[in-house]
């Protein structure tokens, strides 16, 4: 069962278990089971449900007997909602509860939980190779930093998308990762957990970070370069990341079944790092969206604003916005960000779960801008 | 006038002066060759390397010794099948044999050959090949074992290119390309890892890993061939596969046409790609070298192949002329590559980071290139991480410490501060000037009346009779 299996990573994990396990029984739970569904042939079967209500969803559970969840329900930050910090306390954090809580009841031998790899970045410093034994930004042991910590207005992965509450949104995540993990392997229940930490996906589906950067090439911005562009990122392809998750729930699953337990080199009650093991420099990315999108673009024209004088500018447009009571589009929060060097070690996934991309970045690129431009056509037509 | 040229050039370019200074004044080999103490042979042997081989030689020379002989003896065995090859006086049917049986000359007392055609560069050293074979009989058997293995196979795969005419058409092949880049370099390589661990300078894992070593040669190899591509077009040589460059255009001349150079540019970023695919590896290779004569003599090269790619990447110079690193720059690398691997990263992480900055978003091959790129500095992380979990403790303790709700204000104070000196500057000036007897009002009036009318009307009010 795929628990937020319409969502954008939800569907690419429903549509990876069909083609690779076509014999399995597949259901989906999700807030909203309208958008991306499979065709009535394909005999999944869809449920609307609220993760949060503990009663439905055990019902639901009693009802279907899955054998794996995989889980990748979370509000995603919305362009102009700014999801608040109690919808993530309710979804991230009571509705993993609540799914564990069936899980058990009904004997689910795996779980793998969807989490972020942001939840080892604070948003303002560096992050450069991080494995898993780097510590995630903690807002339990510190209630003061994170008590303070405003609302600030970026996605988790998106580098350019205003309205979301970030720090929030990580601090959820990892705090579901701790209720996830100390599930796992716990007597007498069969229960077998794994968390998957992907980065910046892209793909068919995603809203935030290819389509934002091709409203940027339509609005014309696309020679603004901030900071030195020496910074690498990851960027992921949806298809990967489900790829992963289903590898874990494989491996999960065979532990449940032997009962045999982790002796340091297994899957279950263990973090993983999901990219595509190919970092980049964040604007050669925005620029290879460009260029595939149909900019011909020319690295001559090109004005770079060093992070010092973009910090200043971003300031002073967060000022104006401000005093005219707007959010600000560009702000310091974005420049940081694009400025920010952000990529891990996947060895971890790559020992263990045996993962390798299934789709290269370059291919993986190509596909996003081209749903990207499919989807404005329709919406023209 | 070439002196005068050099002057200026240096003056110009004072960071290349002090490169070449700092390598000839403070450079110190580890190790140096006694010549007062070698047979005479052997210094023959020595006089052949250095006429044979200018980069080579030198490095060669600073090894330490007992590495020392049989790493310049196995360049001369190799330089000997070398010009056999390369003598186009030779008819095959006597090149092929032997090119085959070389090894065997190699034993007999001596051997020499003079049938190379006259205007050969390398002749003398055949004609006093004896030396060699006398030397060859001094060392350890088995570092001679190597080297005779190593011929054997390079005499063979010089011979099998020899009686191919469909290769000297040119390469077709990306596989053709690697297996001639193997045969010329990559078995060089081969027999250069097995002398070092057979030695102790290398960690014997090597051996298990030949795609290493197999990757330091081609790495060489191919910025060679993409740096040289247009003297060996004048020679009527090609070594680019032509499933590469007939991507890119129709005939291979077209390629040295001006008229074709984005085309060119665009295929010499495919060559380019191609070519970093193994930089990762070279530097893993280097990871297993124990001793400091032998790590010296196998970085230099490929510091100065990063470099040599940096240099060709997106240069339209290279289908025009032979181009080179700078001699400056060549110091700084060779000092920096008789170190540490610590810094033999940072030369590649530098060179790698300016090809990223030239890399041009309109180039078919700009993902991929960025990329390869960005796996190379990953990979230098894997090696030396710049951030250890300790450290990123430490940091988050520090930012809970720090007050985050005070970056606003910070930020404010900071524009103000900006703010009030500039002020504060301006006022400075303007006051300065005011002392000084700066007129505000004749500036203040000039929209409505030209200083040339004002100048009347003051010379107006004045009466004639005081002139």
């Amino acid at each position: 069962m795929v628990i937020g299996g319409t969502g954008f990573l939800g569907h690419h994990v429903v549509n990876l278990i069909l083609q690779r396990y076509p014999k399995s029984r597949v259901s989906v739970a999700d807030r909203s089971v309208d958008r991306n569904r499979r065709q009535p042939e394909d005999g999944v079967q869809y449920h609307q449900i609220d993760i949060t209500q503990a009663s439905a969803l055990s019902a639901l559970f009693g009802n279907v007997r899955p054998d794996v969840i995989i889980h990748t329900a979370s509000p995603l930050p919305q362009v102009d909602v700014s999801p608040t910090r109690e919808l993530y306390d309710k979804v991230n954090v009571h509705g993993t509860r609540t799914i564990i809580a069936a899980c058990r009841t009904y004997d689910v031998k795996a779980l793998v939980y969807c989490s972020s790899a942001s939840v080892v970045c604070d948003h303002t410093s560096d992050v450069i190779n991080a494995d898993e034994s780097r510590p995630r930004v903690r807002g339990r042991d510190q209630p003061e930093y994170y008590a303070e910590s405003k609302v600030c207005s970026l996605p988790r992965d998106a580098p350019i998308m205003p309205g979301a509450a970030i720090d929030v949104f990580d601090y959820k995540q990892s705090q579901a990762e701790d209720l996830i993990l100390a599930a796992n392997a716990q007597h007498p229940y069969l229960l077998r957990t794994a968390v998957i930490r992907p980065s910046a996906i892209i793909g068919e589906g995603d809203l935030m970070i290819v389509p934002r950067l091709i409203d940027i090439y339509r609005e014309g911005k696309v020679y603004f370069q901030l900071g030195q562009n020496k910074n690498l990122f990851d960027f992921t392809y949806v298809q990967n990341v489900a790829h992963g998750h289903l590898l874990a729930a494989e491996a999960l699953l065979a532990c449940s079944t032997s009962g045999v337990d982790n002796d340091g080199k297994g899957v279950d009650g263990e973090c993983f790092f999901i990219t595509n093991g190919a970092p980049i420099l964040f604007w050669d990315f925005a620029r290879a969206v460009w260029v595939q999108a149909g900019c011909a673009y020319d690295i001559r024209r090109v004005w770079v604003l060093s992070r010092f004088v973009a910090m200043i500018l971003a300031f002073l447009s967060e000022v104006f916005f401000a005093l005219i009571g707007k959010p600000a589009t560009f702000n310091r929060q974005r420049v940081s960000f694009s400025c920010m060097t952000r990529y891990y070690d996947i060895s971890k996934a790559k020992a263990r779960l045996g993962y390798e991309p299934l789709v290269s970045l370059d291919e993986g690129i190509q596909r996003s801008v081209k749903w990207c431009l499919d989807q404005e056509k329709t919406k023209r037509a | 006038m070439g002196g005068l040229k050099e002057v200026l050039y240096y003056m110009f370019h004072p960071n290349q002066l002090r490169a070449i200074i700092q390598w000839k004044v403070w450079h110190e080999p580890v190790y140096q060759r006694d010549p007062s103490k070698e047979a005479p042979t052997l210094r023959s042997c020595f006089e052949f390397l250095n006429m044979t081989s200018r980069s080579f030689s030198a490095v060669i020379q600073e090894l330490n010794h007992d590495m020392l002989v049989p790493v310049a003896l196995f360049y001369l065995a190799l330089r000997g099948l070398d010009t056999i090859e390369d003598d186009m006086t030779i008819p095959v049917s006597v090149k092929e044999p032997m090119l085959r049986d070389f090894y065997k000359n190699m034993k007999i007392d001596g051997w020499t050959f003079n049938g190379n055609g006259p205007d050969e560069k390398d002749r003398e050293l055949l004609v006093h090949f004896d030396d060699v074979i006398a030397e060859m009989k001094k060392i350890k058997p088995h570092y001679y074992d190597i080297i005779e293995d190593i011929t054997i196979k390079m005499g063979n795969g010089m011979a099998d290119y020899a009686i191919n005419a469909q290769f000297l058409a040119g390469v077709v092949t990306i596989a053709e390309y690697e297996k001639y880049c193997h045969y010329v370099a990559g078995l060089v390589g081969d027999g250069l890892t097995r002398l070092f661990v057979a030695g102790g300078h290398a960690n014997p894992a090597l051996l298990q890993r030949p795609e290493l070593t197999e990757s330091m040669g081609q790495f060489l190899q191919k910025v060679n061939i993409i740096r040289d591509v247009h003297e060996d077009f004048e020679d009527d040589r090609r070594f680019w596969p032509k499933d590469i460059w007939s991507k890119y255009v129709d005939k291979w001349e077209d390629l040295f046409d001006p008229k074709n150079r984005t085309q060119a540019l665009h295929c010499t970023s495919d060559m380019v790609l191609n070519a970093l695919k193994h930089a990762d590896e070279c530097l893993l290779y280097m990871a297993g070298i124990k001793e400091q004569s032998v790590f010296n003599f196998i970085a230099i090269p490929q510091t100065m192949a990063i470099a040599t790619l940096d240099l060709v990447f997106q240069n339209p110079k290279i289908f025009s002329s032979h181009i080179k690193i700078t001699k400056g720059d060549a110091c700084q690398l060779m000092t920096q590559s008789t170190q540490n691997l610590r810094l033999v990263c940072e030369v590649f992480r530098k060179y790698s980071r300016r090809i990223a900055q030239k890399n041009d978003p309109r180039d078919p091959h700009y993902l991929e290139i960025s990329m390869a790129l960005g796996k190379i500095e990953q990979f230098i992380e894997t090696l030396f991480p710049s951030q250890n979990v300790k450290q990123v403790k430490a940091l988050h303790t520090e930012k809970v410490n720090d007050s985050t709700s005070g970056e606003f204000w910070e930020s404010l104070m900071l524009v103000a501060a900006v703010l009030f000196f500039l002020l504060l500057v301006s006022a400075l000036m303007l006051g300065a000037a005011w002392v000084m007897g700066a007129r505000w009002d004749t500036v203040l009036n000039m929209g409505s009346a030209s200083s040339v009318e004002e100048a009347a009307k003051i010379t107006a009010k004045i009466a004639h009779g005081e002139l």
